[in-house]
C-alpha cells in the first residue's frame, strides 16, 4: 500500500446535537438528588411563624401586611440561610467526596456539570420561594379589599434567594468540607443582619440597594394611591442578578473547569455580573426619595407618577367624611372621630364642609421646610374649608400597638388642633386651653387627655407619652373654665375671637 | 518464590516505623478528634469568640427591642452550637460503627470538649463590651443550642444538623420580637432564671445521651448528595 492509495478520509459528519436533551437530562437527574428540598418543609414553618403569623395581624393594607415581610426583608431572612448553606453543600459535594478528579476526567467539562447542580440547587430555592409566596399573599390578601401587589419587590427576593444560592455554592465549590454548609448559612445570616443594621439607620446612598432598608421606599400609601415605585426594586434585581451571574461565572475561571473558550466564556460572565453589581450600587446612589417613593432618574419612568383613580367612600357624620376605598375598614373611626369635633365647631368661620382622606407622601418634609413642622398631620385649609387627613401617616389600629379608641382620640387631637392653630406647631398656653375645652366635649375627658396628646406630635411636658404628662396649671384652670360654659356662650365666643385665637393673639387672661 | 518466605521482609524494603511514643487511648482520641475535624471546629469556634468581641466592641445592633439587642451574641452562640453539631458526622459509617467500642466515650469526650471550648471562646469574645445576659445566660444559650443541634444531627444527619441550630436563631429571634416568655425560648429569659436554664440543660444533657449512645443517623443522603 502507497500513500497515494490509502482512502481519504471524508471529513466527519457534525455529531448530533444531542447536547441539550443530555443537558436538559443531567439538570432532571439533579433535580432528583438535590438536597434542598429536605429544608423545604423547614423553611416553611419558619416562614409561617416568623413572617405569616406577624403580617396577618397587621391592618388590612398591602403596605402594611408586606412592610415586615418585604419592606423589612423578612421572607428573604427566612429564606436565606438555609438556601445558602444547603447550596454550600451541593456545591462542595464532588470536593467531599475526593471525587473531583474523577469527574473532571468525564466528557463533559466540569464547569458545565456544576452549572446543572447549581441550576438545579436555584430552581428548588426559587420555585419553593415563589409558592410559599404565592400561599402567604393568598392568605394574607384575603382581608384586602383594594389595591395592587408590588409586584417588583416580590421579584426582588426572589433574585436574592438566587443570589444566595449562587454564591453558598460558588464557596461550597471552592471549599468544600462538612463546615462549609453552617458557615455559610451563619455567614448569610450576619450579613443580612449586618443589613439591617445598615438598612434601617440610614435613609439614602449606597445602603438603598439593601434588601432590608425600607426607608424611603416601602410603606406609606404605596399601592393605594400611587404606583409601587418600581426604580428602587428594579436596581436590587440587577444587584442580585448581577452577584449570581458574577458567583456562577467564578467556578468556570478555574483550569480545570473546562476548555479556554468556556473559561473566555465564564470570564466573560463574571464581568458582567461584577459590572451589573456595581452599576446597580451607582444607580441606587443616584436616588433621591419623592413623594412616592425612591426616585432612580435613570430607571424613572414618568408614567408612574399618575395616581390610582379611586371613588371615594363616604359617611355622613355631620360633614360627609370620605376615604379612599382601601380604607374602608377605618371609615367607622373616622366617622366617629371627626363627627364630635364637627359638632363642636358647626357654624364658626372656617369650620370644615367635609372631611376627606389624603395620601401619605414619602418626601413630605421635603415640601414643608417649616421650622417646627411635625409631620404629616390633619390639615383644614380652602374655602369652604376642608379637613384633610393623611389617615396613611398615622398608626392605625392593629399596627405598632395602635388601638381603636387611640386611633379615634388621635384624629380628634390633629382635628382640633387644625381647627385651633394655623400652623402645625404647638400653639400658645391660650391655644392648648381652648384646644383641652373642645376635646373635653367631643368626648376626650380632660384627665385622658395628656395620653391622647401623647401620641400626637404636641405631647404634654412633664413625662413620656403614657406616663406622668399633664397640663400646666394655669392651662389645666383655663380649660375647666372655658369648657364649663355653656355651648351657645362657648360658641359665641369663639365666632368672636377665632380669628385672634388662630393668630396666637389670646392669652389665657383673656379666656371667658 | 514459595509461601514460606512471605514473612520475610523484601531486600532493600524499609522497616515500619514504630509506634509513637504516648498511651494507645491519646492517640485513639486524638484520631477520632481528627476524623470528625475537631481541629478546624476549634478554629471556627475562635472565629465565633472573635466575631462576638468585635460584635460588641462595635456595638453591633439592629435599632430597637430585645430581639434586635440580642441578636449578633445569639448568632455567634447558635453558629458556635451548628459548628459543634457538624463534627458528629463521621466518615467511616458502620465499619467504625462495628469495631469502635470506645466510641460512645469518644462522642461524649468530643462532645463536651468542644461545648467547654465554645463556651470559653465566647467568654473571651465577651470581654469585648456589655454581653446582653452576662456569662450565666451565653453558657445556658449555648449549652441549650447545642443540644439542638445533637438532637437535630440525631434525627437528620450529620449533613442538616446545623438546620437545627439555625432554625432555633430564627424562631427565638421571632419570640423575642413577638415577647413570648415560654422557658423553652431560653435566650428570652433572664440569665439566671430557673425555668429556661433547666429546658436549655435537659436539651443539651437529652443530645448528649443520645449522641453518646446512638450516634448520628447515617443517612444516605449524606453521600447521595
Amino acid at each position: 500500500m502507497t500513500l497515494t492509495s490509502t482512502l481519504v478520509r471524508s471529513t466527519p459528519r457534525q455529531a448530533p446535537a444531542v447536547a441539550p436533551r443530555n443537558l436538559a437530562r443531567l439538570l432532571w437527574v439533579e433535580l432528583r438528588h438535590n438536597a434542598m428540598p429536605l429544608v423545604l418543609p423547614l423553611i416553611a414553618v419558619l416562614l409561617w411563624f416568623d413572617s405569616y403569623r406577624i403580617a396577618a395581624t397587621l391592618p388590612p393594607l398591602w403596605v402594611m401586611r408586606l412592610f415586615y415581610i418585604l419592606g423589612q426583608g423578612h421572607a428573604l431572612l427566612d429564606f436565606a440561610p438555609f438556601v445558602a448553606g444547603v447550596a454550600a453543600w451541593m456545591g462542595s459535594r464532588d470536593g467531599r467526596r475526593g471525587t473531583g478528579d474523577l469527574v473532571t476526567a468525564t466528557v463533559r467539562p466540569r464547569w458545565e456539570a456544576q452549572l446543572a447542580t447549581w441550576a438545579a440547587t436555584v430552581v428548588w430555592a426559587v420555585g419553593a420561594y415563589l409558592v410559599f409566596m404565592a400561599v402567604m399573599l393568598y392568605l394574607l390578601g384575603r382581608v384586602v379589599a383594594w389595591g395592587g401587589l408590588p409586584w417588583w419587590a416580590i421579584a426582588v427576593d426572589g433574585a436574592g434567594v438566587a443570589a444566595v444560592a449562587s454564591v453558598g455554592f460558588a464557596a461550597g465549590a471552592r471549599f468544600p468540607g462538612r463546615f462549609i454548609a453552617p458557615v455559610t448559612a451563619f455567614g448569610t445570616v450576619l450579613a443580612m443582619g449586618l443589613s439591617s443594621q445598615t438598612g434601617f439607620a440610614a435613609n439614602s446612598g449606597w445602603a438603598l440597594i439593601l434588601p432590608t432598608m425600607s426607608n424611603g421606599n416601602f410603606g406609606q400609601d404605596a399601592g393605594i394611591f400611587y404606583q409601587w415605585l418600581p426604580d428602587l426594586p428594579i436596581a436590587r434585581v440587577i444587584f442580585f442578578t448581577g452577584i449570581a451571574a458574577a458567583a456562577v461565572g467564578l467556578l468556570g475561571l478555574s483550569p480545570a473547569a473546562g476548555g479556554p473558550r468556556l473559561r473566555r466564556s465564564a470570564a466573560v460572565i463574571t464581568a458582567t455580573g461584577a459590572a451589573a453589581t456595581v452599576a446597580a450600587i451607582v444607580l441606587a446612589v443616584s436616588a433621591h426619595v419623592g413623594p412616592y417613593g425612591t426616585v432612580i432618574p435613570a430607571l424613572h419612568d414618568a408614567a408612574n407618577d399618575k395616581p390610582i383613580a379611586y371613588t371615594p367612600v363616604c359617611r355622613n357624620a355631620g360633614i360627609p367624611v370620605c376615604v379612599q376605598p382601601a380604607y374602608r375598614p377605618y371609615l367607622g373611626d373616622l366617622a366617629a372621630a371627626v363627627g364630635p369635633v364637627a359638632r363642636e365647631v358647626a357654624g364658626l368661620p372656617g369650620a370644615p364642609v367635609r372631611a376627606t382622606q389624603t395620601a401619605a407622601l414619602f418626601a413630605a418634609e421635603q415640601e414643608h421646610p417649616v421650622q417646627g413642622w411635625v409631620g404629616q398631620v390633619v390639615t383644614l385649609g380652602g374655602s369652604p374649608a376642608v379637613l384633610s387627613m393623611p389617615t396613611g401617616a398615622i398608626a392605625l389600629p392593629g399596627a405598632f400597638g395602635s388601638y381603636d379608641a387611640g386611633f379615634v382620640d388621635q384624629i380628634k387631637v390633629e382635628a382640633v388642633h387644625a381647627f385651633a392653630v394655623t400652623a402645625s406647631a404647638f400653639g400658645n398656653p391660650g391655644q392648648a386651653a381652648v384646644e383641652a375645652a373642645l376635646l373635653q366635649h367631643a368626648g376626650i375627658p380632660l384627665p385622658a387627655q395628656p395620653n391622647a396628646l401623647g401620641d400626637s406630635p404636641w405631647p404634654l411636658p412633664g413625662g413620656g407619652p403614657h406616663a406622668t404628662a399633664h397640663y400646666p396649671p394655669p392651662v389645666a384652670a383655663a380649660a375647666e373654665r372655658f369648657a364649663a360654659l355653656p355651648a351657645s356662650a362657648r360658641h359665641a365666643w369663639l365666632a368672636a375671637h377665632l380669628g385672634a385665637l388662630r393668630a396666637g393673639q389670646i392669652s389665657l387672661g383673656q379666656l371667658p | 518464590m514459595t509461601a514460606s518466605r512471605v514473612h520475610r521482609a523484601a531486600p532493600g524494603a524499609v522497616s515500619a516505623p514504630a509506634a509513637r511514643p504516648g498511651p494507645a487511648w491519646l492517640r485513639l482520641a486524638w484520631l477520632y478528634l481528627v476524623s470528625r475535624r475537631a481541629p478546624t471546629a476549634l478554629a471556627l469556634l475562635a472565629g465565633c469568640g472573635a466575631l462576638l468581641w468585635v460584635a460588641l466592641h462595635w456595638h453591633w445592633s439592629v435599632s430597637g427591642g430585645p430581639a434586635a439587642q440580642v441578636l449578633f451574641p445569639l448568632l455567634t452562640e447558635a453558629g458556635a452550637a451548628a459548628v459543634i453539631a457538624a463534627t458528629t458526622y463521621g466518615p467511616f459509617g458502620e465499619p467504625e460503627r462495628a469495631t469502635g467500642r470506645w466510641l460512645p466515650y469518644l462522642r461524649l469526650g468530643a462532645t463536651v470538649v468542644l461545648t467547654a471550648a465554645a463556651i470559653g471562646a465566647l467568654a473571651l469574645g465577651s470581654t469585648g463590651g456589655q454581653l446582653p445576659g452576662g456569662f450565666a445566660a451565653m453558657a445556658r444559650n449555648v449549652a441549650g443550642i447545642t443540644g439542638v443541634g445533637l438532637l437535630c444531627a440525631i434525627v437528620f444527619g450529620g449533613m442538616l444538623a446545623w438546620t437545627g441550630p439555625m432554625a432555633y436563631w430564627v424562631l427565638a429571634e421571632a419570640a423575642l420580637a413577638d415577647r413570648l416568655t415560654t422557658p423553652w425560648v431560653w435566650p428570652a429569659r433572664p440569665p439566671l432564671d430557673r425555668g429556661g436554664a433547666m429546658c436549655a440543660y435537659l436539651v443539651f444533657v437529652t443530645g448528649l445521651v443520645l449522641i453518646t449512645v446512638r450516634g448520628v443517623r447515617e443517612s444516605v443522603r449524606d453521600t447521595s448528595t
